[in-house]
């Protein structure tokens, strides 16, 4: 029996990356996007974000995608899903004007028995006030995380999927795609798998916040989170995969625009949101914590201090800059000279007055008074101590996530701090 | 947070200080002279700020292009209660007054961090104001006048305890604690002096006043160095800066014990280069001026 046809509408890193796991499910893709030269790029090979993994899954299944800007060419498909990243402003709020739009334009395009899936980040109550046909309407709960996103499109833990009748079986093509995957389905009412979808975050956040709250006292009682981690872990109530990592705050803005749907939703229908805000409130603080070492550390002792910054990007293995602590830290350093470098972004004069973009990590270090890594990519792991101290000015290496070799350094002779770990015990 | 008008620091064409001839009024003064900004700080001689028509004879010395710098206030070690509190509102509405009639480019209000409650541990600029005395709600009834009634921009700094060899005042901290020590060879804490707070040095307030003057700076601001140490352990470092042997006393608890820290991150945000003088050489400079000025 041959495969239903997949579609794809609105190209962003959500649309790229499922379109290529339907393709590697074997089933035809069609992938539209409103931008022709975007479409052209992806035709041409020529991916706009970037993902481990997903050049080569593309290249892999490349002949059962066919990108296209021609929204007719959906006509093809039994099943299409609206995909776009919802944009959203500086408190969360999402712009869903862009996504309201698409799905206009594609619904004229659709075949009479085909299924709309809204697969993008909309809030509880979007996909009933659609108003459309409720038999061939669905919402999808994404749950793309950013450089992990071909593994989980591959491999996704459940499908949750929302429907206008959740006792109603799911159109067979739509059903059929899904069972492909050999994971749980689970039907529910839209407005139950649009609040899922931000019920998974906010439970990440609250361990996050937990995490981020624990570490923080850690610094400052001779306590070391890394310590205790594994001890959590153990605990099936909280469990081997729990979010316990410290980082500077929640990060990422899809986190966040979900706190904010919440922080909506509670302040319009009376429930309490108190602990929400509290989460967003120590987001902030965290935030800025190594912006205060290097006060504490540097500004406080050295008069024009020069500072390295490994990594630019919001987080490893991904271009995305929306909410990277990197930029925010740099835009609060504004007199001093900044040396910075991220292996997929380019230092831009946007980011800062004084920064200058070095050949690699330790180009970036030389004359330094400290360095400060603010994106854990992995290769910076291979940065050794010596090497490091030899091209530094100063003594001081700030590493949030804990990325280089803490003991080594210090053994190096340089004052290493992280999250979580005693502070004072970190002064050389 | 502040938002600087001015991203270069420039000197503004006049300071005109209100309540110019206390402790700080004083200190700032010098630094403006020192810095070549003109200013005028007219004394309690000639403009008394509780007279009824303080706002008019205000005005007549305002220039719109003045820089106002609000420091006077009727502060707690002079009288608590309901006659200074409202002595102090009706100077801000002095104030007030003469700059409605005559706009100012830039106002500067002195406020307190006594607008935060005090149970408040950790402080941000965030922090819900929730004053728990009539002299916090004072400087939060005068916040919300200079916002609500005065159409210039404006600077709200809320500076934590403040202490300095010329100080007057005595409230508990390390001015109290000194003087203590050099008069009876003793300081005396509250319970065990477990208590953490921030003490700032009269000179780093002193320097970020000018700072959110040369740039015309609008919004809020803590004005504290975010480092909080314990009576206990403050008593001890002055006790430390004396030749003689001082004794640390503590007395039976009254209270409970109330922790105050500052996060200082929007301050380091709004003025990046700034550094604070650490305690120990704050304590230092106050120990050897307390020393010369007698």
């Amino acid at each position: 029996m041959s495969r239903p046809t997949i579609g794809f509408a609105g190209l962003t890193h959500l649309g790229i990356v499922s379109g290529a796991a339907a393709a590697a499910r074997e089933f035809p893709v069609v992938a539209f996007d409103v931008d022709p030269a975007r479409v052209a790029d992806l035709a041409a090979g020529k991916l706009p974000i970037v993902e481990p993994g997903l050049p080569e899954l593309v290249q892999q299944h490349r002949e059962r995608l066919s990108f296209t800007s021609a929204p007719a060419d959906l006509r093809a498909c039994a099943v299409v899903y609206v995909a776009p990243d919802v944009p959203v402003d500086e408190s969360g709020a999402s712009d869903l004007e862009p996504i309201r739009e698409l799905i206009q334009r594609v619904a004229g395009h659709l075949a009479p028995d085909a299924t709309l899936v809204i697969l993008s980040q909309v809030p509880p109550g979007f996909t009933r006030a659609l108003g459309r046909g409720p038999a061939r309407t669905f919402y999808q709960v994404e749950t793309l995380v950013f450089g992990r996103a071909v593994e989980r499109a591959l491999e996704p833990e459940r499908f949750i999927v929302g429907c206008a009748d959740p006792s109603a079986a799911l159109p067979g093509p739509l059903a059929g795609y899904l069972e492909a995957f050999g994971c749980p389905i689970l039907r529910m009412r839209y407005e139950s798998a649009e609040l899922a979808k931000i019920s998974i975050n906010t439970c990440l956040v609250a361990s996050i916040t937990a995490a981020n709250t624990l570490a923080e006292l850690c610094e400052q009682i001779g306590a070391d989170w890394s310590e205790i981690v594994p001890a959590l872990r153990l605990d099936r109530r909280i469990g081997s995969h729990a979010y316990l990592t410290p980082g500077l705050g929640i990060g990422g803005g899809n986190l966040e625009r979900d706190l904010a749907t919440i922080c909506r939703l509670a302040d319009q229908h009376g429930t309490d949101a108190g602990v929400v805000r509290a989460w967003i409130a120590n987001s902030a603080h965290r935030r800025d914590w190594a912006l205060a070492q290097i006060h504490e550390r540097v500004v406080a002792r050295v008069k024009e201090p020069v500072l390295a910054v490994l990594g630019l990007a919001y987080k490893e293995n991904t271009a995305s800059t929306r909410n990277s602590p990197a930029l925010a830290l740099l835009a609060a350093l504004g007199p001093f000279a900044v040396r910075a470098w991220d292996p997929v972004v380019s230092a831009a004069p946007e980011f800062h007055p004084r920064l200058t973009g070095a050949a690699s990590a330790l180009d970036a270090c030389v004359g330094a008074d400290a360095l400060i890594v603010m994106t854990p990519w992995p290769e910076f792991r291979e940065l050794r101590p010596d090497a490091v101290a030899s091209r530094l000015r100063g003594r001081v290496v700030i590493d949030p996530n804990g990325i280089l070799d803490g003991p080594a350094f210090r053994a190096a002779g340089l004052e290493y701090a992280r999250l979580g770990q005693p502070l004072r015990g970190a002064t050389g | 947070m502040l938002t600087h008008q001015w991203p270069n620091a420039e000197n503004p064409s006049r300071v005109f200080m209100l309540g110019g001839g206390g402790f700080l009024g004083r200190a700032v003064r010098a630094a403006l002279d020192a810095a070549g900004i003109p200013s005028v700080a007219p004394l309690r001689s000639e403009l008394d700020l509780g007279a009824d028509d303080a706002g008019e004879r205000v005005a007549a010395m305002l220039q719109p292009t003045d820089s106002v710098l609000m420091l006077a206030a009727v502060t707690p070690d002079k009288g608590r209660g309901l006659a200074p509190f409202m002595q102090n509102l009706k100077m801000a509405a002095a104030a007030c007054a003469a700059m409605q009639k005559v706009r100012p480019a830039h106002v500067v209000y002195l406020s307190s961090d006594a607008v935060y409650p005090a149970s408040a541990a950790r402080i941000t600029e965030e922090t819900c104001t929730q004053p728990p005395d009539l002299y916090g709600m004072m400087h939060l009834a005068r916040e919300v006048m200079f916002k609500t009634e005065v159409q210039a921009p404006l600077a709200l700094l809320r500076p934590t305890l403040i202490f300095g060899a010329a100080d007057p005042h005595n409230s508990y901290g390390p001015n109290r604690l000194r003087r203590m020590a050099r008069k009876d060879g003793r300081i005396t804490l509250f319970g065990q002096g477990e208590e953490m707070r921030d003490h700032i040095l009269i000179d780093d307030v002193v320097a970020l006043i000018r700072l959110a003057l040369c740039h015309r700076s609008t919004g809020t601001l803590n004005v504290a160095t975010g480092q909080s140490i314990s009576y206990a352990d403050l008593a001890r470092k002055i006790a430390a800066q004396f030749e003689r042997p001082i004794e640390i006393a503590g007395t039976p608890r009254q209270n409970l014990v109330t922790h105050r820290h500052f996060d200082v991150v929007a301050l380091h945000k709004a003025f990046p280069s700034f550094t604070f003088t650490s305690l120990d050489a704050g304590l230092a400079r106050a120990h050897r001026e307390m020393l010369e000025q007698a």
